[in-house]
């Protein structure tokens, strides 16, 4: 057995069999990305221990995260905001987390996607159990996780095939993802869900932006649509009761501590506007929740500036007009008082 | 810290490092490992490193004192003290919430409305690896097995040697401290030949147990439905490969990771699914604990030197405590209580029913000795009884009826890795990995290394616990 040159062989082998599927996947059109994972909101989430009055820390859901863009946010009032909002997710366990576990007592953005926010608060529904996993995750995190997390950031910013994300988009390209590719006759008549492809990149600092394909190739944009399409077919009715009562008990709990909230209805379009319109009503669920929030609040159909706004797959605001949104919206809310600055000539 | 992760590579390289550098002499090189295998342990919880410690302090002075002492009360003293600290730990940490939850049931049971909230102790990992690894050092000691180790660098490095911390194998000190008595390094065949099983041991748990079987396995006993037979048995197919490359895959990193450092460890699994009953079956699975088992209770309860009733008893004990040892659930118990009613009734077709095993029937017997296993399994995966349960129904009726909630590829998939499996285990059942590699020439082994490593790369994973650490 010469194991010295079975060793030689398989080095040669792998090192050249990774470079060709890199350098394959690479002419496919992918590009190497960062994962939106736990460990990256666990690493912002951190940054509230030590955040003061000045700070900003915004949470929500994905229109939170495509639309307020931070260098724009940074350039209007001076700070970079914490971004803690998440995909698919309720704001209402982020919100309970930082009210009840930290003392930040400084100003919070909670962006409204009606369906998420009055949609539960049952523990095992998705809503919930996405941001709470990150919640539990960055209370529980090992220093072996933070290591990992800290080496992988190197190599998922500069290898294509290092992206498996949590996500488990339909064109990730890790093993498990591609063997779910592979599809065979149903063995029920139950709904399957369309394929949903990745479409926003997210940097180091968290800020998710909208891919140009998704902006521009409506073929693909089409795509995402038809995931809202089958996700707003199947999601169950709101529970505007108790998520009210569990957010409106956070909220007092917070101002009482000196903390100030912000409320802000993200845009949408199409069918997702349609729907959000005949299911979640504005004056029955954002009018009564601001009413009964007693917060400044901002719901994009009130101003001018956002009216022209379109989202290209009916639910996010694409790179660039995220970026005009955040200066927009950073303008009004300094002129309203609602934020400070913090810049200095 | 996981082998599969990240800062796993970066710590071996620092170990090997300067394990290999001309810096240290061979007592600093093992002040060295035992600092590296605390930092390995203590990434995961620092506080719980304490316990590490006194474990190691108590059996170390136990053992010393074990090795002068003649007079039986005193040597019983610190024989108990040492169980005591090490089965306190368990009972505490591992059991707490168990026993406290099954007082409640019994009290409220005689009409009692007793309330208490659970305790939410956290599980250290590894306990019960390391504390049934000390315990026999001590035992073995008031046997007089066993000489007492020469220093306590080499007692606590026996305790604490990263390699198999977590989840063993559980190394008896005879077989590893007198190890650390010479400087160690591994030959260049050794060293290739350590890292070879690493990337064996990688590919059984990141490849084969978390990216082509456990979400099956997950969705399956995750469902709360009564299921199709067909998604019932595939879950279960799906679990039982998924712990068996999740647990050997370990203790393959285990013993490549040590012979990589010169060391070497016992093994821990042979080829267990092409096991011929099951006797057979625990000489081939998770070897290191079920010899403690025989040793350290199965023995002491009797073993076979006082009659049939009597062995029959002391082998249900033995594995229904080798059942709890896996985790404070009646639901374990139950799988241990299965695994000794399977041992009982084999030793009575033995004795009653006597055939030779040929290679014809061989296969079909290892066939249904898996199969067997496979019902096991359902107990030892399902959270709960109802689970468990419906699984068995469904497995048994072939509940045409119940809820399908598999596709058709991940039926395939489960069932073409489990068949592989199992010819895999039958064909290799009488030899090695090591005997079939000689076999093999170098180009060929050197291109099967390359895909598993591929393999591994492209999986990546997202470094997910081994199914033993919670044990």
């Amino acid at each position: 057995m010469n194991l010295k040159k079975s060793f030689l062989i398989a080095l040669v082998i792998s090192t050249i069999g990774l470079t060709c599927w890199e350098l394959y996947w690479r002419s496919q059109g992918y590009y190497p990305t960062l994962n939106d994972e736990k460990a990256l909101w666990s690493m912002h989430r951190a940054k509230v221990e030590k955040a003061t009055g000045a700070d900003v820390v915004i949470l929500g859901s994905s229109r939170a995260y495509f639309d307020i863009q931070l260098n724009e946010w940074k350039a209007e009032t001076g700070k970079k905001p914490i971004q803690l909002a998440s995909t698919g997710s309720s704001p209402l366990p982020t919100f309970n987390d930082i009210v009840n576990n930290t003392d930040f007592a400084g100003t919070v953005i909670v962006g409204v996607t009606p369906g998420l926010l009055f949609s539960t608060t049952y523990p095992k529904a998705m809503p919930w159990e996405r941001p709470q996993a990150k919640v539990n995750h960055y209370q529980d995190r090992t220093y072996a996780q933070r290591l990992n997390f800290l080496l992988s950031i190197p190599l998922q910013q500069n290898l294509v095939f290092m992206s498996s994300d949590e996500e488990e988009w339909a064109d990730d390209i890790d093993l498990k993802a591609l063997l779910r590719r592979i599809k065979m006759k149903p063995r029920t008549n139950n709904p399957v869900m369309p394929p949903f492809y990745y479409f926003g990149d997210v940097s180091i600092d968290r800020n998710m932006s909208m891919t140009t394909r998704t902006a521009q190739d409506t073929a693909f944009a089409n795509k995402i649509i038809d995931v809202w399409k089958f996700v707003g077919a199947g999601a169950p009715p709101p529970d505007k009761e108790a998520t009210m009562s569990f957010f409106l008990n956070d909220v007092e709990k917070f101002k009482a501590k000196g903390g100030n909230l912000i409320l802000v209805r993200l845009p949408s379009s199409g069918g997702v506007r349609i729907g959000e319109s005949q299911g979640l009503p504005r004056t029955e669920f954002w009018d009564d929740l601001v009413r009964q929030a007693n917060v400044k609040s901002y719901h994009f159909e009130d101003y001018a500036q956002f009216k022209n706004l379109k989202c290209p797959e009916w639910s996010h605001l694409s790179a660039e007009d995220a970026q005009y949104f955040t200066t927009e919206l950073a303008k009004l809310m300094l002129a309203d008082n609602a934020i400070t600055t913090s810049k200095t000539n | 810290m996981l082998f599969n992760s990240l800062s796993f590579i970066v710590f071996l390289g620092i170990v090997l490092t300067l394990y290999y550098s001309k810096l240290f002499k061979w007592t600093n090189k093992k002040r060295m490992l035992l600092f590296a295998s605390y930092a390995f342990y203590g990434l995961w919880n620092p506080p719980l490193v304490i316990l590490l410690w006194i474990s190691t302090v108590v059996d170390w002075t136990a053992g010393k004192r074990l090795a002068v002492e003649d007079n039986q009360r005193k040597r019983k003293f610190w024989l108990l003290l040492s169980m005591c600290v090490n089965l306190g730990f368990l009972a505490f940490f591992k059991y707490g919430d168990f026993l406290l939850e099954n007082f409640v049931s019994l009290v409220n049971s005689f009409g009692f409305d007793y309330k208490v909230r659970p305790m939410d102790i956290i599980l250290p990992m590894g306990i019960s690896f390391y504390t049934f690894q000390t315990m026999s050092y001590t035992i073995d000691m008031y046997k007089r097995k066993i000489k007492p180790a020469r220093t306590f660098l080499d007692f606590a490095l026996y305790v604490t040697f990263f390699p198999q911390l977590v989840a063993g194998p559980i190394v008896r000190a005879k077989d590893l401290i007198t190890q650390f008595y010479e400087e160690k390094r591994a030959t260049t065949n050794q060293f290739v030949w350590g890292f070879f099983l690493l990337t064996i041991g990688l590919f059984q748990k990141v490849v084969l147990a978390d990216t082509l079987l456990s979400a099956v396995a997950d969705d399956v006993f995750g469902s709360s439905k009564l299921l199709h037979g067909i998604d019932a048995w595939t879950g279960t197919l799906a679990f039982s490969g998924q712990i068996f490359f999740d647990f050997a895959g370990y203790s393959t990193c285990a013993i490549g990771i040590a012979l990589m450092l010169g060391i070497i460890l016992p093994d821990n699994f042979r080829y267990p699914y092409a096991s011929l009953g099951f006797s057979d079956l625990w000489n081939r699975w998770h070897i290191s604990l079920s010899s403690w088992l025989r040793d350290y209770l199965y023995i002491p309860l009797g073993g076979n030197r006082h009659g049939i009733t009597r062995m029959y008893v002391a082998l249900m004990l033995t594995m229904l405590l080798g059942g709890l040892w896996h985790g404070a659930a009646w639901t374990f118990m139950v799988w241990g209580g299965l695994h000794g009613t399977y041992l009982i009734l084999e030793k009575l077709q033995k004795k009653y029913v006597p055939f030779k095993i040929t290679k014809w029937n061989g296969v079909f017997l290892a066939f249904i000795t898996f199969s067997c296993v496979n019902i096991t399994w359902v107990f030892f995966r399902a959270r709960e009884f109802d689970t468990a349960w419906n699984m068995i129904k469904s497995m048994f009726y072939l509940q045409t009826n119940g809820e399908k909630i598999l596709d058709s590829f991940s039926i395939i998939k489960v069932c073409v890795v489990i068949g592989i499996l199992f010819l895999c285990h039958w064909m290799m059942r009488n030899t090695s990995m090591k005997e079939l590699s000689q076999k093999t020439s170098p180009l060929v082994l050197g291109v099967v290394w390359a895909i598993l490593f591929f393999l591994i790369a492209i999986a990546q994973g997202s470094g997910e616990q081994f199914i033993y650490f919670q044990f």
